[in-house]
This record gives C-alpha cells, sequence and structure tokens, in this order.
C-alpha cells in the first residue's frame, strides 16, 4: 500500500467548544492513483489534505507513504519529506507575483534531484506561449496551471490538490481537471483531490465521501469517465 | 540548479527603488563619513605621533624671570638636560581685512628642538616678512603674501606653517580652551626678532633629556625632580613638562577622542535601519504568507526563506558598506581632515589603509543588520506552513479586540490602526528619542555658548585684570590689588584669588570663613555649601583644605575665591602681597614690561569663540543629519502603515470615503503617534543629554554649565512635524492612487 490513513483523529477547542473535525479515519490509496476526497464544508477533508500534506498534526493514529509515519518526523525531516514526496496545489495560486511563469516553476524545481524538463512540461501544461509573463499578466486559468506546473515539476509521487478549480468558471475548471490526469497518466503520481464538486468524483479512480469528520462512503469507481466529458 | 527566488532579489530591491534607495543613502553617508573620519584620525594621528620624533618635540620648556647666563644653563644642564632657547615676544597685532586685533607670539626660527612644517610658501627671509600659523591664518582670511601690522610694523606673510610645539593654539597652559582666532605664533628672521626689543620676551627655555624616559611614569618621576633642582637654581615662572603641555597634547588626545562617539552613533544608526528593515520584512512576509506557506509546504526549508528574506537588507547594507568606505577614504576623509584642519595646527598628513576601521564601518554594521533581521525572521518563520498559507501570522494573536470607550467613530478607528501598527511605532519611537538627541545637541550648543558668552560678560569681576610680573603701584583710580595663584584639585588646574575685603568689584569673593567657588566649579565637581576642597600646589606637595562657605556666581572658570589677607596668609604670602589689579578703567601707568597680561572680556569669551569657530559646523551637521533621519523614519514608517491598509482603504473608498476622510483615518493616526513621539522623545532627550554632557566634557580643563534655551524645544517640535507634514503630503497623494479595485482584487 503506497499510502496509507489509519484511525486519524483531530480535533479544536478545548472542554465544551470542542469541536472533533476527524473522527477515525482509515483509508488507503494505491501509487498512481486518482483519489477524490469529496465532502462539504466543513466535514474535514481540508484537514484531512493537510495532515497527509505534513502541514498539520493529528492527535491520533497515522499517516504513512511507502511505510514512513509523517507523525514520527520532526520539522526538519518533514520538511524534507514534503521536499522529495510531496506537491501542493490550492484554490488561490499562490504564484510569486515578480516572477514569471517558467521562473515560478523552477521554484518548484530547484526542491527536486530529478526534476521534469521544465519547457517539455510548459508545453504538457499549455503555457510555453506565456512563459514570460508575469502571474499579474495571466488568467485565473492559467496562472492554476502555473501552480500545478510549480508542483509538478520536481515530480512529486503524491499531488495534493485543495480545492484546485474552487475559484474557476465551469470551462476553465474542466480544463485544469483535464491537465491534472494527463499528468497523472503521464508522470503516474499519486493525486489526492479536495473537493465539494460533486461531478469531480467520476474522474476518481477512488472516492472518499467525508461529513462531519467520518468517511460516509468509500468506494472504487469502476465507471471512470475522462476529465473532458465531466459535467456539472 | 540555483536556488530561483535569488532572481527576485533583484526585483524586489528595484521595485522598491525608493525605499531602498533612501535607506541605502542614509547608510551609505553615515558609514562613509565614520570610515572617512576613522581613516582621517588614525593617519593624521600618526602623523602627530611622528612629529615628535620628526620635528624633535621638546621634553619640556620653561621660563625664567631673566635671561639665564651661561652657567645658570651649565649648571642646570648639569642635571641630565640639554637647553634651547626658545625666546618670543607677544605683540599685538591687527590682521585680516577686517582689522581684527590678535596677539601673535614671535619666535625666532628653530633648527635644534620643536620645529617647523612648512604648509604653504617659505620660511621669512627678509625682515620684513613673518612666517605665520596656517590655523590662525585661516580662521582670518590671511593668505601667504597679504600684509599684517605687528606691533607698529607692517610684515608681509613669506608662509604659512605649523609649529610642532603648537598643534593646538594654547597662549597659557591653565586655559581651559585654546585659540586660534585671536592668538597665532609666528617666526621671523633673528634680526627682526631683535628689533622687538625685550619689553615683551619670555625668557623661554626648552629641554631634552639626555636619556629619554622609558615610560610616562618615569617621565613625570624626572620632570618632577628636574623642576625642583631648576627652582632651587632660578626664578621660575612657568614651567610645563611635556606631557602637561596643552599645546602639545591636546590634539593628540582630541584627535580620534570622538572615535568611541562616532562609531557608537554609527552602530545606532545601523540598529535603526535595521529595525526599519525588520519592519518592512515583516510587512512584505504579512503580504506574501500564503506564497510563503504554499513554498513551506512544497519543502522549502525554513532557512532558505530566511535567507531569500534577509538578502535584500544585507544586499543593501554590503554595498553602502563598500561604496561608503571607498567615498570614506577618498571625498569623506577630506572632510574629516578639513575638520581636525579648522581646528589644530597640524603638520601634513599621509593617508594610512586602516584594517580596524574597515572591520568598524564595514563588518560591525553588517553583523548587527545580519543578527536583527536574523532573530526578527526566525521568530516570524516559526509558524506552521498552514498559518502562513491562512494568512494567520500574527504571533500574539489577539483573542478579542481591545474594548474601547465610546469616542466617535473616527477616533476609535484610528486608535485601531495605532494598535495595528503598534510594532512599526515602537521602531518610529526609539528611530525619533536618537533624532531628537542629535536634534537637540546640534541646536542646543551654539546658544549654550552664546548664552555662556554673556553670562561671563555680565558676570565679569573688572573690565580689566592685570596680571603682573613684580609689584608695581599705579595711581588708577579704581585699580584694586588681588591675589591669585595656581592650584591643582582632583587633578585639574585652577586659579585661586584673594579679594580686597571691601572690594568694590567682587564683594562676595572676600569670604573670611573657608572660601567661595564659583558656580562652574560646583558644578563641574558637584560641589555644595559645607563641602571641602583639598588644593595642592603646582610644583610643591603643601596641600590646603577649605570648606566650601559658598557658591557665586562665575561662569566663566573653575575659580576659587576668598579674602585677600586669609589668602595671602594661607598660602604663606606677605601681608601686602598681591599679584595684580582689578580695574574697570585701562591702566596706563604701569611699564608694559611689569605686565605679565591683562585679561580682558576677549580672553574670557575665548573658550566659546573657539568652540564655536571649531565646533560649529559640527554642530550643524548634526542638526541636518537629525533632520534627515527624521524625515526617512517617517517617510518609511508610515509607508508601511498605508501599504498595510490598502486593500481597507480601497475597501472604504468603495464605500463611499473621500480621500481626505481617508486621510484624516489613517495619516492622522499617525500624526498622533509622531506628535506624541516628538514630545515625549524632546523630554527623554533632555534627560539623556544631561547624562552624557559630563562624561562628555570631562576631558575638558575646564567646564561649561549645561543650559537650554527653551527656545529650542517648541523649534524642535515644529522642524519635526514640518518634516512629517512634507512627508504626509507624499503619502496623501499615495492614498490618492491606491485603486477602488484592489481590495476587490486581493481578497483570498
Amino acid at each position: 500500500m503506497f499510502l496509507e490513513i489509519r484511525d486519524l483523529r483531530k480535533s479544536y477547542g478545548e472542554g465544551e467548544n470542542k469541536v472533533d473535525v476527524l473522527r477515525g479515519i482509515n483509508f488507503e490509496v494505491e501509487k498512481g492513483e486518482i483519489c477524490v476526497l469529496l465532502g462539504p464544508s466543513g466535514s474535514g477533508k481540508s484537514t484531512l489534505l493537510n495532515i497527509i500534506g505534513g502541514i498539520d498534526n493529528a492527535d491520533g493514529g497515522y499517516v504513512a507513504i511507502d511505510g514512513e509515519k509523517t507523525a514520527n518526523m520532526n520539522e526538519k525531516v518533514l520538511t524534507a519529506y514534503r521536499r522529495k514526496h510531496l506537491g501542493y496545489v490550492f484554490q488561490m495560486y499562490n504564484l510569486i507575483p515578480n516572477l514569471n511563469v517558467k521562473e515560478n516553476i523552477e521554484v518548484g524545481a530547484y526542491l527536486s534531484d530529478r526534476p521534469l524538463d521544465i519547457d517539455d512540461l510548459l508545453h504538457t501544461l499549455g503555457l510555453y506561449e506565456h512563459r514570460h509573463k508575469l502571474p499579474g499578466q495571466l488568467s485565473g486559468g492559467q496562472q492554476q496551471r502555473t501552480s500545478i506546473g510549480r508542483a509538478i515539476v520536481k515530480n512529486p509521487d503524491i499531488l495534493l490538490c485543495d480545492e484546485p478549480t474552487g475559484a474557476l468558471d465551469y470551462n476553465t475548471s474542466k480544463e485544469i481537471l483535464k491537465l491534472i490526469e494527463d499528468v497523472n497518466h503521464k508522470y503516474g503520481n499519486t493525486v489526492i483531490m479536495v473537493t465539494h464538486n460533486d461531478a469531480i468524483k467520476n474522474m476518481a479512480d477512488r472516492v472518499i465521501k467525508l461529513r462531519d469528520g467520518a468517511i460516509r462512503k468509500d468506494y472504487r469507481n469502476e465507471t471512470k469517465i475522462p476529465a473532458q466529458d465531466l459535467d456539472w | 540548479m540555483k536556488n530561483p527566488l535569488r532572481k527576485r532579489i533583484k526585483r524586489e530591491i528595484f521595485g522598491e527603488i525608493g525605499k531602498y534607495l533612501a535607506v541605502f543613502l542614509f547608510m551609505l553617508l553615515s558609514i562613509g563619513f565614520i570610515s572617512g573620519f576613522l581613516v582621517a584620525a588614525s593617519s593624521m594621528k600618526t602623523a602627530y605621533d611622528n612629529s615628535f620624533e620628526k620635528y624633535n618635540i621638546e621634553d619640556g620648556n620653561f621660563s625664567l624671570a631673566a635671561k639665564a647666563d651661561d652657567t645658570l644653563i651649565s649648571d642646570i644642564e648639569k642635571e641630565g638636560v640639554k637647553l634651547y632657547e626658545l625666546f618670543y615676544n607677544e605683540e599685538p597685532a591687527t590682521v585680516g581685512k577686517d582689522d581684527n586685533e590678535a596677539t601673535i607670539r614671535i619666535f625666532r626660527d628653530r633648527n635644534d628642538i620643536d620645529l617647523i612644517c612648512v604648509m604653504d610658501g617659505k620660511m621669512p627671509q627678509n625682515d620684513d616678512e613673518i612666517a605665520l600659523d596656517r590655523m590662525f591664518a585661516d580662521n582670518n582670511g590671511i593668505s601667504t603674501g597679504d600684509e599684517i601690522t605687528v606691533g607698529d610694523v607692517k610684515l608681509k606673510v613669506s608662509g604659512l606653517v605649523a609649529l610642532s610645539d603648537y598643534s593646538a593654539l594654547f597662549s597659557d597652559n591653565n586655559e581651559i580652551m585654546f585659540d586660534a582666532v585671536k592668538f597665532s605664533v609666528a617666526i621671523v628672521t633673528d634680526s627682526r626678532f631683535d628689533k622687538f626689543g625685550d619689553d615683551h620676551e619670555t625668557f623661554c627655555y626648552g629641554w631634552k633629556y639626555d636619556k629619554e624616559p622609558s615610560d610616562d611614569k618615569e617621565e613625570k618621576n624626572m620632570s618632577d625632580d628636574f623642576m625642583k633642582a631648576l627652582a632651587s637654581k632660578a626664578p621660575l615662572t612657568n614651567y610645563i613638562p611635556r606631557y602637561q603641555n596643552q599645546a602639545i597634547n591636546f590634539t593628540g588626545d582630541d584627535i580620534g577622542g570622538d572615535r568611541s562617539l562616532m562609531i557608537a552613533l554609527l552602530y545606532i544608526i545601523i540598529a535603526i535601519m535595521a529595525f526599519v528593515f525588520a519592519v518592512t520584512i515583516n510587512h512584505t512576509i504579512d503580504r506574501e504568507a500564503s506564497v510563503i506557506g504554499t513554498l513551506r509546504a512544497s519543502g522549502y526549508t525554513k532557512g532558505e526563506l530566511v535567507r531569500h528574506y534577509l538578502a535584500p537588507p544585507m544586499i543593501v547594507s554590503l554595498v553602502a558598506a563598500v561604496v561608503g568606505n571607498i567615498l570614506g577614504y577618498t571625498i569623506f576623509k577630506n572632510v574629516a581632515a578639513d575638520m581636525y584642519y579648522g581646528s589644530y595646527s597640524l603638520p601634513t598628513y599621509v593617508t594610512i589603509w586602516n584594517a580596524q576601521a574597515f572591520i568598524l564601518t564595514t563588518v560591525v554594521p553588517l553583523v548587527i543588520m545580519l543578527i536583527i533581521n536574523v532573530i526578527s525572521l526566525n521568530s516570524k518563520f516559526k509558524i506552521s506552513p498552514l498559518r502562513f498559507i491562512r494568512h494567520d501570522i500574527s504571533r500574539h494573536k489577539r483573542k478579542k479586540a481591545v474594548k474601547l470607550p465610546h469616542f466617535k467613530f473616527f477616533t476609535r478607528f484610528r486608535i485601531r490602526v495605532v494598535f495595528q501598527n503598534i510594532p512599526n511605532f515602537i521602531v518610529l519611537f526609539v528611530g525619533m528619542l536618537f533624532t531628537c538627541v542629535l536634534l537637540l545637541f546640534g541646536m542646543m550648543m551654539l546658544p549654550l555658548l552664546e548664552h555662556q558668552k554673556k553670562e561671563t560678560l555680565s558676570n565679569m569681576i573688572s573690565n580689566y585684570q592685570y596680571i603682573l610680573k613684580a609689584p608695581v603701584d599705579t595711581d588708577t583710580a579704581d585699580a584694586e590689588k588681588y591675589s591669585a595663584g595656581s592650584y591643582k584639585y582632583d587633578g585639574d588646574e585652577l586659579t585661586v584669588y584673594g579679594i580686597s575685603e571691601d572690594s568694590i568689584y567682587f564683594k562676595e569673593g572676600a569670604v573670611k570663613d573657608g572660601v567661595a567657588i564659583s558656580d562652574c566649579m560646583a558644578d563641574k565637581y558637584r560641589l555644595e555649601v559645607g563641602d571641602k576642597i583639598k588644593l595642592s600646589e603646582e610644583y610643591a606637595d603643601n596641600e590646603y583644605e577649605f570648606t566650601v562657605d559658598k557658591i557665586v556666581k562665575y561662569p566663566s572658570s573653575v575659580v576659587v575665591f576668598m579674602e585677600q589677607s586669609r589668602f595671602n596668609e594661607a598660602f604663606d604670602k606677605n601681608a601686602d602681597y598681591y599679584t595684580g589689579y582689578f580695574s574697570n578703567a585701562g591702566i596706563k601707568d604701569i611699564d608694559d614690561k611689569y605686565i605679565a597680561s591683562c585679561i580682558t572680556e576677549e580672553d574670557l569669551t575665548k573658550v566659546t569663540r573657539q568652540l564655536e569657530v571649531s565646533m560649529g559646523n559640527m554642530f550643524y551637521l548634526f542638526y541636518i543629519f537629525a533632520v534627515i533621519m527624521a524625515a526617512l523614519l517617517i517617510y518609511l514608517l508610515t509607508k508601511l502603515v498605508l501599504e498595510k491598509n490598502a486593500n481597507s482603504i480601497s475597501m472604504v473608498k468603495i464605500l463611499g470615503y473621500e480621500n481626505g476622510e481617508i486621510a484624516r483615518l489613517y495619516l492622522l493616526a499617525t500624526t498622533w503617534v509622531v506628535a506624541i513621539s516628538t514630545v515625549i522623545s524632546i523630554a527623554a532627550s533632555t534627560f539623556i543629554i544631561k547624562v552624557i554632557y559630563r562624561p562628555m566634557m570631562s576631558s575638558m580643563s575646564g567646564w561649561l554649565i549645561l543650559w537650554y534655551d527653551k527656545n529650542i524645544y517648541w523649534k524642535m517640535f515644529l522642524i519635526i512635524m514640518a518634516t512629517y507634514v512634507v512627508v504626509a503630503l507624499l503619502q496623501f497623494r499615495k492614498i490618492k492612487k491606491i485603486p477602488m479595485d484592489q481590495a476587490l482584487k486581493n481578497v483570498e
């Protein structure tokens, strides 16, 4: 099992104000799968993603990647773990405003010993023509492509996407989802994507539905459809 | 692969070029000036130190009442010394375009000791020529080739010189301050010297020990022994071993004497600039929090990001330090050297590479900048990547808003702006405090000197104070005899006066029990009525103890007064002993040859005059520097407040607020802080100056009572607020430029 999550628990606050965000989450993801974490706001899906990504801590249980448990890592080792294994894409693109498209992608490439070819990736992202533009000169979709490029260029084992289409329109959202799918096919990275958009589950190999911090459904999607055919 | 983040460092600097340029120029000037000062000081100090050997400077000099004959000279030389004639004549002179009055001490050319450095022109060749001290000439606008009147003869200035035994132009070793405006030394030909006659001639002899003393202690012991032996052989009128000679040593003590102060000044400036950078970077980090969070989540280490944000201040500081040092060695060195040449009659110097100065003005500022910013950045980067992503980056998160009284909305809004910007305002306050200390110092000294001058003149004992070589009677009406002598108190020389019991000039000084001391002395040594003071003789071991009975107003010098008959008795003089006359009219019936000197208001105001001349420009420099610093700090920190609130400003614009109203919300909050900081800083700086004034003045043998012109306070306040208004107008333009859609674009 590539990614293993066992009895993961997390709560905020104390006493009467205590809110259980994750109540004993268990699941596994195989290498190269696209796994969609689906749920409404407050269901705990982003917290779960952040714990997998090593930027938040669980109160109990563990996350293991290739058998390595993140809970046992100190901050330095955790940073190295993120550096080596993970790529992050957020709803907001968080690009560096005074670096152009290519340079923003280089920011990701710098972290890896085996980065992808940047020009090749720019073609894959459809950004080759825009590579010298600053983020402020790009559309939202292009900025999100760039942020995916920044995450994927280091060829991470896992690509973590937190509502990657949350700020985009319908067509651009589909373009971005197709891109994530293409990247998954081409480079074989495991993709874990958080979304509240029910339609997106159809492109996943694996679907985990969360509500109130617990898994309500966990199933393998036998009727997977390409991202470009999604509709909502 | 090189870190691609480095590509944005250049863009960051050029994107905020105004801010970085302002700090860069300020640091450049500070480092440049201090580097130049240190280089000039060390080079000149080396030239000064070398001058002892190069110009064969005396081991001391003494004066006799009459010329010593060969027998006496050989008798004295048996004490292990070699004597050289340094006879001089003091003549009144009229010099310069404005016919300034001055006193010139004229020597023959020297070939053995105390040699002369010709700075311009040449030594006198003919009887109608004179070589003048270079600094006195500068102060009076005299050039080589000009004519001056000495006594009643006109002489042509053949050249400008520096006498190695008069690098500071002290006419009297007991003076508080030298006088390069109204006193000069000069050289004439032997035949011209002889023509002056011997009415005003002083039979001064310089000596060199046959065996040089090995250290200061031995030098003092040798000098004490020699003085005792000398005093037993001939009547001494003056005895100045080299280590006590202010004309020789004052310059050496002063060159680089301000070094520690200057270096401290530089480090305080650098530290303030480092804090300015720290709050600026903090603001940048706040702005870029989500990007930083993403980078940290992607695997960028804390160290990589700390180094990244550290780069701009370190690059700016490094360039400022390197270029500052280059300017220090080229331009500012001359400025500093000119300041020394403006005070002292120094020989020429050669610039010497000063590794220590380079370290102090390059490495240390960089280390200060590094430490302050690393501490600030490390503390900022302690929070987790997730909190960066969520923009939850305040380390001390306030759970609830501070409850405010029911003020008007605008007032409450402004108070919130102040709370939001407390770190910026703390840096602003510290900066303003430092600025106010500099400004107060720059503004207070000239009025203080002017006040001192007025006080001195209004408290003069008499218009003329004659000091006689020997007792001579006069028929001048109202001329009043007094006794006086030089004694030592706490290692410093002071004058003790015996005042006639029924004095018409200074009756309050004629104390019968105990002594009266001048307010100047009371202030310097923190003496009060009832305290005991112990005086010792200069050239003997006798000690005298007195009780302070009264403190009298006499601000010009450190002086002790007592009734004349008590003076004569206490110091073992004859009952009818006296040393001179107080008189409001000039005494005409005493031959010049009996008059050692006559003290007039010109002499009493010598200290203030010389300080005005040699330090005046320095005070203005402080003043200008402080104003620039105030402008820079206010500009950078108010800019930060506006940048921090750009989104909110944009939002309130959308709500319909006008630019004027927005300025009232944001700029007025800053106005409060600047005004309050200024008022507190002015009060605090008065206290700080009071604390540092005493150690600063302690090197002077005299004393200037600390006094503030009350008008300075409101002037300081107005200067800072006027500076603020200029900055606020610039910032108002910025408020107008903030677009309404900024708030909409940057909502995350």
